[in-house]
């Protein structure tokens, strides 16, 4: 396939598609077509989990209840206080999505397999008070839901009921697809993959997990109100456990990071369910194995087929090649402001987890332009200063000022806006994000509240899409990683992973770059090059500070050294007065056997993981 | 991925949906299998069973299946109906509603005349408008309020309604045995707050009140608290409404409470399910009010209880003789009517007098077709008729 | 006062067949880091099958509860097997993965056993003990007697064993237990057969309270659950506290509440795992960021 064709493709084959599914009820039987209407509705349903769970990651088991809310909504309004069908499918979804917001609050706290159950008490709380209430028909449901009026379409009939939900359902599909494809589907799936190193460039988790689950709640509202429309009766038990589970095996077999693989998986599963429905049992026992063995062979579902396949081929003709580009300087900045202010301040910081001190009264100065080495043993709380400077953790003492404004207690996302950035000892990338989606996610300055504009001016966010990709296409020149733009990091050697890393923390240029030991694992070569990378760093005008272990490489980078040992400062000055500084000669002395190797020891550990 | 491609992609999307849309306002598609029965006079008739066959209610569709297939059965033994054999084909509704809407729109594009089940009241509901436009009759074990609100002229029930066990339970506990001091305890299911309403109705009726109303949830285990204020205000006896296995627990709980009041029920507090849950001895004394006490009530039950004993190796009950009485009638009413469809068909049941096991059918306009249930006491572990 | 003290001990007995079950998901949680969504199913497994053994066979009661462990711990051997794949990988997969176990067992019981379930007699009739006017059924304390016995033992097995403590190190860092020399497979092979083991124990103990049937395992589950939570995940202890903990809360709520117990139980649940989300013990486990 080549570029251009491919370029061409993707709007044909949704016309074909569309085409299709328009035609297909001139040749279905009413059976079939009511089959296909309510796996519709189940359809609607699964891309709001697949956004919730396979973008998002965030285990939600509450879904099934969010389809409850907007169904029951729907039948109550117009069956108790006689709202017309549409002013009723507007707050059925209103409030759905306010019960998504209001299940999703626990993600705030828990996540995880936490997260599971309690959203799956949730719903079953919800199942408890639809079959108690006698507004909601005392667990006998609620019967005689009016047909939705459309103008003279008489949508009592199947067919075109089909119609009706095929425009909810493409719509939604399509929304689904934009928010995946543009900033707040990246900054999603970063954060399911790695929610530390999202916060550090600029996501705030909190606001983007409600977000996902007021995504979970809408869907499910919509896919609600057209079930009430088409079945026109609701009633306890379409929202049980077991059907939670249901739609749970449709978004994994499916592939549950694809939307296309939701919905996939939705139509399959119902019509197939429908198909053995004479043979139930023997469907329940084939959907949970199917599963089991989907998520131990095939764990991106059916979406994955066509990409592993691709990888397979590329496999058997050799691959590319695998070597980075150049980097391309940054442009000195115009003045220099070198030795000028302090850029970062801490004073007196101390760090103390249950009783273990690992900063005791930290201080330090780091003027702009500077490059700032951080050395000292194993365990001598390197990265802890890190995490407290970049509010991972918050000091349990003392002030850090960062150009002057106190920053404990301040999240990361908000560090970064500030203009932090950092890199992670153990490379923290995004498992299942491109290269060239990594510095998307980090060029993307915006609040992450800005999500509202996604629905209330779409093509604003798809404009901004252009600049961003503009920025991306430069800083993968830069940093000499075109390449491999549109290649899994994790698949890629890791002297280039250190180097896209390295790239994703300067794509929004920030005052000041923290490095955690940027040359582990890399070889003589690379290391000449990171030293040249870094040196333009500063040239262009960002601060940086860098733990690092090599000391010929922290010898010839930086400007001042300083050196932590057991949480503490003990030297601090030029490179050379600190090496010949007795106490930190001691200090290394007495652990230099057990340092070295551990060293060179982590990239091989990390190695192991990529063939996964 | 790039921007243009999406922006573009937006645009052919939405420009191919508005020609779509117009090329859909000329001719709109439509059903034109057209399979409805009644034209070939030599192709079997078919029959569905609609009823969980996995899932919770599981048990009340087997038995419910059991019983239809004896029955038809033995009509195709002797020989079908015209000349014409009987199909009964058998759908699993897992208890879910959608499900059964899914059957209904099969059972209307698949020609079947008439449909048997469900036992869950809901999925009956939710089936009823496809299969009241498709015109087949349907033969259901629910007897939930709404089911008989909806004056659907094609559903018909195989049973009692709560109302008639609860009148019948009321008139033997306080008319006749003079017990007045009743607690109640029922679940907050689609069954057990049918229960409620109507012995709750009985009572209120006579200027009673129960001396406490406890309501449980359908999956709740322990009973402690709603037992012990049954113990304190210490009725003569207790009135249960939920479904066998609860009911069974409630009782075995109230027993070890040190609660000796009998419990009154209504069917489901017959069965070998309750029995055994409860333990025979913790159910001894236990009032039912139920249309089939038994198997050897007449001598018709006992030559349905053979049958039934023959073809499945297992003993009769009630919701076997519910489906088998609801089966027979519709193939009698198929008899009468040379094998009728649709609107003709229903007229046909309605108009069909029949001596079955649980009592004499005539169905009136709600679809209700028999109005007496009997008193039976728990016995040994069997259900006798009261004396 | 007489009914307070009768939900007390309806209470702590339900709170018993939670903990039981709670046991069961810390154990494994403990020793492998994966929630085993089939437990509850395992659990179901073993109540069928040591009802089989003590209503077909006429085994003695104890007998039958040994024979239904090892088959289910045959049963854990298989899923453990089957998902070992992802072990110390992908978390959340072998979650949904043993969703998908649970729902193939539940349906593999009605295929062996039909759909109807069965009741099963209590193995200790003796009447109930009275006290301060509440009674207090015998076979409860007998659930409760093993509940407790069951988290001693437990305890020492995982503080005081090596294979214990080498199954912990297991579930911290799964890289360093197996190049430390532990033989990750089959530790986690002999936890999770365990787990099942545990599972049946309970299942056997329960079936009598209960009514077995395929789909018993759903409410069960997720309460036993919910306990293993409330306690700490993985925390021995906090398994057993956590299981009183639910089994009060549902008595209680069913008490005040009536039909709405369920909502208030999960309402409650829900904002205690927000207060304390590592449960009243904490979570043992090392974190997974």
């Amino acid at each position: 396939m080549s570029l251009l064709n491919h370029r061409l493709a993707r709007p044909g084959a949704y016309t074909v598609l569309l085409v299709i599914a328009w035609f297909v009820p001139y040749s279905v039987g009413s059976y079939e077509m009511h089959i296909l209407d309510t796996a519709l509705v189940y359809a609607v349903l699964a891309v709001g989990q697949g956004l919730v769970m396979g973008i998002a990651g965030q285990i939600n088991l509450a879904q099934v209840a969010f389809l409850g809310v907007g169904a029951y909504t729907t039948a109550i309004l117009t069956t108790h206080n006689h709202l017309g069908f549409w002013a009723a499918a507007v707050l059925a979804v209103l409030a759905s999505a306010l019960i998504g917001l209001i299940v999703g609050l626990p993600a705030l706290r828990v996540q995880s397999h936490y997260l599971g159950i309690v959203t799956l008490g949730l719903s079953l709380a919800f199942l408890n008070w639809v079959t108690n209430a006698s507004i909601a028909g005392s667990g006998s449901g609620i019967p005689g839901i009016p047909v939705p009026p459309l103008g003279s379409v008489d949508l009592s009939s199947d067919y075109l009921y089909y119609y009706l939900e095929l425009v909810v359902f493409t719509l939604g599909l399509a929304f689904g697809l934009f928010v995946v494809r543009t900033r707040l589907g990246r900054r999603l799936r970063a954060m399911r993959d790695d929610s530390l190193a999202a916060g550090s460039l600029g996501a705030s988790i909190p606001v983007l997990r409600m977000t996902s689950f007021l995504l979970a709640g809408v869907y499910g509202g919509v896919a609600g109100v057209l079930y009430a429309g088409l079945i026109r009766f609701v009633a306890p038990e379409t929202f049980s456990t077991s059907n939670m589970f249901l739609l749970l095996a449709m978004v994994v077999i499916g592939g549950r990071q694809s939307l296309w693989g939701c919905v996939v998986g939705a139509l399959v599963l119902s019509i197939v369910q429908n198909e053995l429905t004479d043979l139930s049992t023997y469907s329940q026992l084939g959907y949970g194995s199917v599963v089991v063995l989907m998520v131990v062979f095939l764990p991106t579902g059916l979406a994955g087929v066509p990409s592993q396949l691709l990888r397979l081929r590329r496999h058997s003709t050799g691959g590319t090649s695998l070597t980075l580009g150049q980097f391309q300087p940054y442009d000195a900045a115009a003045t220099t402001s070198a030795g000028e202010g302090v850029l970062l301040d801490l004073d007196g910081v101390t760090m103390r987890f249950k009783g273990l001190t690992a900063l005791d009264q930290v201080s330090l100065t780091v003027h702009e332009g500077e490059i700032r080495g951080i050395v000292g043993p194993n365990g001598s709380g390197k990265t802890t200063l890190f995490n407290v400077i970049s509010g991972l953790y918050h000091a349990s003492g003392g002030t850090v000022r960062f150009g002057g404004t106190r920053i404990v207690g301040m999240r990361p996302n908000r560090l970064a806006h500030l203009g932090m950035a950092r890199t992670f000892q153990n490379l923290r990338l995004f498992r299942n994000l491109t290269v060239r989606e990594h510095l998307l996610t980090a060029l993307d300055r915006t609040p992450t509240r800005w999500a509202w504009r996604y629905v209330l001016w779409p093509f604003g966010v798809q404009h901004g899409e252009k600049f961003l990709r503009a920025e991306a296409e430069q800083l993968l020149d830069r940093f000499g990683l075109a390449p491999f733009a549109d290649a899994i990091p994790y698949s890629l050697p890791y002297g280039i992973q250190r180097r896209v890393e390295l790239a994703r923390a300067m794509s929004a240029h920030p005052r000041l770059l923290l490095l955690d030991e940027p040359a582990a694992g890399l070889n003589g070569a690379e290391k000449a090059q990171l030293a040249e990378i870094v040196g333009s760093i500063r040239d262009s005008g960002t601060t940086v500070v860098i733990i690092e272990h090599d000391m010929s490489l922290v010898m010839s980078l930086c400007g001042r050294v300083t050196v932590l040992a057991a949480g503490q400062v003990i030297a601090d000055g030029l490179p050379t007065e600190v090496a010949a500084n007795p106490q930190v000669i001691e200090a290394y002395l007495g652990r230099a056997a057990q340092n070295t190797p551990t060293v060179e020891d982590e990239p091989a550990a990390l190695g192991s993981e990529e063939h996964a | 991925m790039h921007t243009t491609r999406s922006s573009r992609t937006t645009l052919a999307v939405s420009s191919v949906v508005l020609c779509l849309a117009a090329a859909a306002a000329c001719s709109a598609p439509s059903d034109k299998s057209n399979s409805s029965s009644g034209g070939d006079s030599s192709a079997p008739i078919k029959i569905a069973v609609v009823d969980a066959q996995s899932g919770e209610n599981s048990a009340l569709g087997a038995w419910e299946y059991k019983g239809a297939k004896l029955a038809v059965d033995q009509w195709n033994a002797k020989g079908g109906i015209d000349g014409r054999k009987i199909q009964l084909h058998l759908f699993d509704d897992k208890g879910d509603p959608t499900t059964g809407t899914n059957i209904a729109s099969k059972l209307a594009s698949q020609g079947y005349a008439a449909m048997i089940g469900t036992a869950e009241s809901g999925v009956t509901v939710a089936m009823e408008p496809t299969l009241q436009s498709a015109q087949i009759p349907n033969i259901t074990s629910g007897q939930s309020p709404q089911i008989i609100a909806s004056k659907d002229p094609f559903v018909f029930l195989n049973g009692p309604t709560s109302t008639t066990y609860d009148a019948t339970l009321a008139k033997y506990v306080i008319d006749t045995k003079g017990l007045k001091k009743v607690a109640m305890i029922t679940n907050n299911g689609s069954y057990g707050k049918g229960e409620h309403d109507a012995f709750l109705a009985e009572l209120k009726k006579r200027g009673l009140s129960p001396t406490t109303d406890q309501v449980v949830t359908t999956n709740q285990i322990d009973f402690s608290a709603a037992l012990t204020t049954i113990k304190k205000t210490n009725p003569q006896v207790v009135f249960i409404g939920s479904e066998e296995v609860e009911a069974g627990l409630i009782v075995k709980q109230a027993r070890s409470l040190g609660i000796t009041a009998p419990f009154a029920g209504a069917a489901p507090q017959g069965t070998p399910v309750y029995i055994s849950t409860a333990g025979a001895a913790h159910a001894e004394g236990t009032i039912v009010s139920s249309p089939y006490l038994n198997n050897e009530a007449t001598a018709q039950s006992k030559s349905f209880a053979a049958a039934y004993q023959a073809a499945y190796k297992q003993t009769a009950e009630l919701h076997g003789a519910k489906a088998y009485d609801g089966t027979s009638i519709v193939l009698t009413a198929l008899k009468n009517s040379h094998v009728a469809t649709g609107k003709k068909l229903a007229d046909a049941i309605r108009a069909t007098n029949y001596q079955g096991l649980l009592g004499n059918f005539s169905f009136d306009a709600t679809g209700v077709g028999i109005f007496a249930t009997k008193i039976g006491i728990v016995k040994s572990g069997q259900l006798a008729a009261a004396s | 006062m007489q009914v307070f003290l009768q939900t007390l001990v309806g209470g702590l007995s339900l709170g018993a067949v939670y903990a039981l079950v709670a046991l069961g998901f810390a154990l494994v949680y403990r020793t492998m880091g994966l929630v085993n969504f089939a437990h509850a199913d395992v659990l179901m497994i073993g109540a069928y099958v040591a009802s089989t053994f003590t209503m077909s066979e006429h085994l003695p009661f104890a007998v039958a509860v040994v024979a239904a462990m090892v088959i289910t711990g045959l049963i854990g051997l298989v899923i453990e097997r089957m998902l070992r794949p992802l072990e110390g990988k992908d978390f959340d997969l072998m979650l949904i993965g043993t969703i998908g176990f649970g729902i193939v067992l539940e349906a593999l019981a009605t295929l062996i056993w039909g759909a109807t379930g069965r009741a099963v007699p209590s193995p200790v009739d003796t009447p109930p003990l009275h006290l301060l006017g509440a009674s207090i059924p015998t076979y409860d304390l007998v659930v409760v007697g093993v509940a407790i016995v069951a988290m001693i033992a437990l305890t020492l097995f995982l503080e005081r064993t090596r294979r214990g403590i080498a199954m912990q190190a297991v579930a911290m860092d799964y890289d360093a237990a197996s190049a430390a020399g532990i033989n990750v497979g089959r530790s986690n092979a002999i936890a999770f057969s365990i787990g099942a083991g545990l599972a049946a124990l309970a299942g056997a103990l329960v079936g009598p309270l209960l009514y077995v049937s395929p789909s018993m395992g759903g409410s069960i589950g997720i309460d036993g659950f919910a306990a293993a939570i409330l306690g700490g995940f993985g925390s021995i202890p906090g398994a057993v506290i956590g299981g009183v903990v639910i089994g009060l809360l549902s008595s209680f709520s069913a008490g005040h509440f009536h039909g709405y117990s369920d909502l208030v139980t999960f309402l409650v649940f829900a904002v205690l795992v927000m207060i304390r989300p590592t449960g009243l013990f904490g979570e043992r486990t090392v974190s997974r960021a």
